[in-house]
């Protein structure tokens, strides 16, 4: 039975429309695993001697295990975020004499071939061999290891019973950070208490029956949540939400465009992929602390920094933007023949790109912190964006023809949803742009220069907007019958 | 109202739509009835525009549809399911193609207020999504949003089909009450003869393409029709 399962399966996988059409793209997508795959045994492998090197008198096997909560954690989270639940479709198999256990045990098993769980892997097998190879005792480690590879599997269950729900992650972020806060600020170690728990794991093999059992419990508990649900008005049928109404009648301010705004914000409030992109969005934000924390960068390269100042306010504009009109491919075909202008449709997707930006300018008030200079910086990043990348994007947008599913999280490495190599190359000029146009000026007269030419830059692309969008809106009529038909298709 | 001249669709050179010469008067209401793949959701998406033509061209009230979109204010249709947005309420998805067509809310809710037997109680004040509703209520959904603003020329495509009696009964009145009382070009197709000739005073047969029988509605019609198809399936 497993057997024609898989059969199905990869029937499924091979006739997928985006397979037979992107073969460009799985090329990618594998370089991209192999890439995080090559990056995670690389830090397996020399972990241990760079832990050795940085903390001498401590047993680098005891400094990983302190810190191994917070890996934990952080898994959970990115699991969270990434791991999509597995589906098999199961409406045609209910009525086919299978034993329902049969094919929950078949969907739980496939889930355990996920690429987050070959991270884990990846990960603590070089690790664990350096440690063998340097002549830790042999049953010490391995059972250690077989430990953590339950503890991978355990949170891979874990997610499948919490990722209903977004409070989990909702507390799972902030907890994640405060650790890390009150750690960092030598408050309280949480990585002491745990990490003690952890080196017991190791020092005694035995207790590999903890996780060991624990694994097995959790994996009753999913048998038991999906046979519960096995049936047509549970489990197969979507959830029916109550309807959230919110008055956003004061956005008629906006005029004509006042109607599509209102709607883009209904769309990205009740759908959960353009939920996860803002929510991704978001933690651009966040992005500048890699670089203004660094005194490297800004005495040596502050050109880099146009770069994550544009970043900073761009977040929203690079991950929701980049995929205009996807977004309303599952209705284009109505916007298309509705009594809308083309332009003023643009028009609208410009607006909120502009109005995201604002917001998220206001968000970056706290760079302040690192000094006027910085916050100049994303000042005019900010403008860059507003005046020249939102075109861009606008642009890009003109040659994306992949249909988005609106309800279905975005899934690492196995989606190809929206997403195709233009969209790369457009985002090439997004991000090296900012850093040419400051680099110039500043290399050549001074770092306010730079500022300025950046500002400039995006003050001129607003004065032209009529002519930019103009430009766009021909691409787009030009691509208008391509378009429609590829969002027609059927995923 | 409506002239098709010389338009034909080719899909690799196989030719599905193949229409020398269509006229549709205003205030007619036209039916378009044919077997599976006969062109009959291709013509509607290329008088919609959403398809280019291999040669020729539509004309909707002397506008080119695939030279300019001045059609679209007095043009609407409802075709599928694509033609709805899934996560609003009926009300919004209303209230937004309203907005569209520059109607304010009291003007979208007199309208609704006519079509309340229709709606069954099962479409407004549901707080339910779009994407949540049954088909039929889909459907019925997005028949009243074709109807919003005032349109001059109505396309619905396949209206009848996943509808229940009652209102495929209703619907037949309301499409009847818009060509003869109001003026209005409507443009249905069907598989169900029945309905096309109780409501449409001009039947189109396209086969392969190709139209096959243009026919002014009387008694005899059903009968002639009911023939020509029995015919074709014998075969």
């Amino acid at each position: 039975m497993i057997k024609k399962f898989i059969y199905l399966e990869w029937k499924q996988f091979v006739r997928a429309s985006y397979f037979q059409k992107g073969i460009a793209i799985k090329i990618l997508l594998i370089l991209g695993a192999i890439y995080f795959g090559g990056i995670a045994i690389l830090l397996g492998g020399s972990s241990f001697f760079i832990l050795k090197k940085s903390f001498p008198d401590i047993d680098p096997i005891v400094s990983v295990n302190n810190f191994l909560v917070y890996w934990v954690l952080f898994e959970l989270m990115i699991r969270f975020f990434m791991q999509q639940l597995p589906v098999l479709n199961i409406k045609p198999l209910m009525i086919i004499p299978i034993k329902r256990s049969t094919v929950i045990h078949y969907l739980l098993g496939k889930t355990t071939i996920s690429f987050f769980n070959f991270i884990s892997l990846f990960l603590f097998l070089p690790f664990s061999i350096v440690l063998l190879v340097k002549g830790y005792p042999v049953f010490n480690v391995i059972f250690w290891f077989l430990s953590l590879m339950c503890i991978t599997f355990i949170l891979n269950f874990l997610n499948f019973l919490i990722n209903k729900s977004n409070t989990i992650f909702y507390i799972l972020v902030p907890l994640f950070l405060a650790l890390i806060g009150l750690e960092y600020y030598e408050i309280f170690k949480v990585s002491e208490p745990i990490g003690v728990v952890f080196n017991a794991l190791y020092n005694n093999p035995i207790f590999i029956l903890v996780p060991v059992l624990a694994l097995i419990g959790i994996y009753k508990v999913n048998f038991k949540f999906i046979r519960k649900g096995f049936y047509l008005d549970d489990a197969v049928s979507k959830k029916v939400k109550e309807v959230n109404a919110t008055d956003l009648s004061w956005m008629n301010r906006f005029g004509n465009i006042a109607p599509f705004l209102k709607n883009d914000v209904k769309m990205i409030s009740r759908n959960a992929r353009p939920k996860q992109v803002v929510m991704m969005s978001f933690f651009f934000l966040f992005y500048g602390l890699f670089f203004f924390t660094q005194s490297m960068y800004i005495e040596k390269m502050p050109y880099i920094l146009a770069f994550a100042a544009m970043f900073i306010t761009g977040g929203f504009l690079l991950s929701f933007g980049q995929l205009v009109p996807s977004w309303d491919s599952e209705y284009y075909k109505m916007l298309m023949s509705q009594n809308i202008p083309y332009r003023q449709y643009l028009e609208s997707k410009w607006y909120l790109m502009v109005v995201a930006v604002a917001v998220s300018f206001i968000f970056s008030t706290p760079y302040i912190y690192f000094g006027w200079d910085i916050y100049l910086m994303i000042a005019a990043g900010a403008l860059f964006n507003i005046g020249l990348n939102t075109f861009i994007t606008l642009f890009g947008g003109a040659l994306n023809r992949v249909p988005i599913e609106l309800n279905t999280k975005a899934k690492a490495f196995s989606n190809t949803n929206g997403f195709n190599p233009t969209q790369l190359l457009i985002a090439l000029p997004k991000m090296l742009l900012p850093i040419l146009i400051f680099f110039i000026p500043y290399q050549l007269i001074s770092f306010n220069a730079g500022l300025i030419a950046l500002a400039l830059t995006g003050a001129l692309g607003i004065m032209f907007k009529n002519f930019f969008l103009n430009k766009i809106e021909r691409i787009y009529q030009k691509g208008k019958y391509k378009t429609i038909a590829a969002f027609g298709e059927k995923k | 109202m409506i002239t098709t001249t010389n338009l034909s669709k080719a899909y690799n050179n196989i030719k599905v739509l193949n229409i020398e010469n269509l006229d549709i008067p205003k205030g007619q209401s036209f039916g378009l009835v044919g077997n599976n793949g006969a062109g009959k959701t291709t013509f509607f998406s290329l008088l919609l525009d959403l398809i280019q033509p291999t040669s020729g061209h539509i004309k909707n009230k002397n506008i080119l549809v695939n030279e300019s979109e001045g059609w679209k204010p007095f043009t609407s249709s409802f075709i599928d399911e694509s033609f709805l947005i899934g996560y609003l309420t009926a009300e919004e998805y209303f209230y937004f193609i309203g907005e569209l067509r520059g109607q304010n809310k009291s003007d979208v809710d007199s309208l609704l207020a006519q079509f309340e037997d229709f709606f069954h109680d099962e479409i407004l004040g549901k707080k339910k999504y779009l994407r949540d509703l049954s088909k039929g209520n889909q459907k019925k959904a997005g028949i009243v949003a074709a109807l919003i603003g005032n349109p001059e020329v109505i396309i619905l495509d396949e209206p009848f089909a996943n509808l229940d009696p009652t209102t495929q009964i209703r619907l037949k009145q309301i499409l009847k009450n818009l060509a003869q009382k109001q003026g209005v070009t409507v443009l249905v197709s069907s598989h169900d003869l029945m309905h096309v000739t109780d409501v449409c005073e001009r039947i189109v047969v396209l086969e392969k393409g190709e139209i096959v029988k243009d026919i002014q509605t009387s008694e005899a019609t059903l009968k002639e029709l009911e023939a020509h198809f029995s015919g074709i399936e014998v075969v």
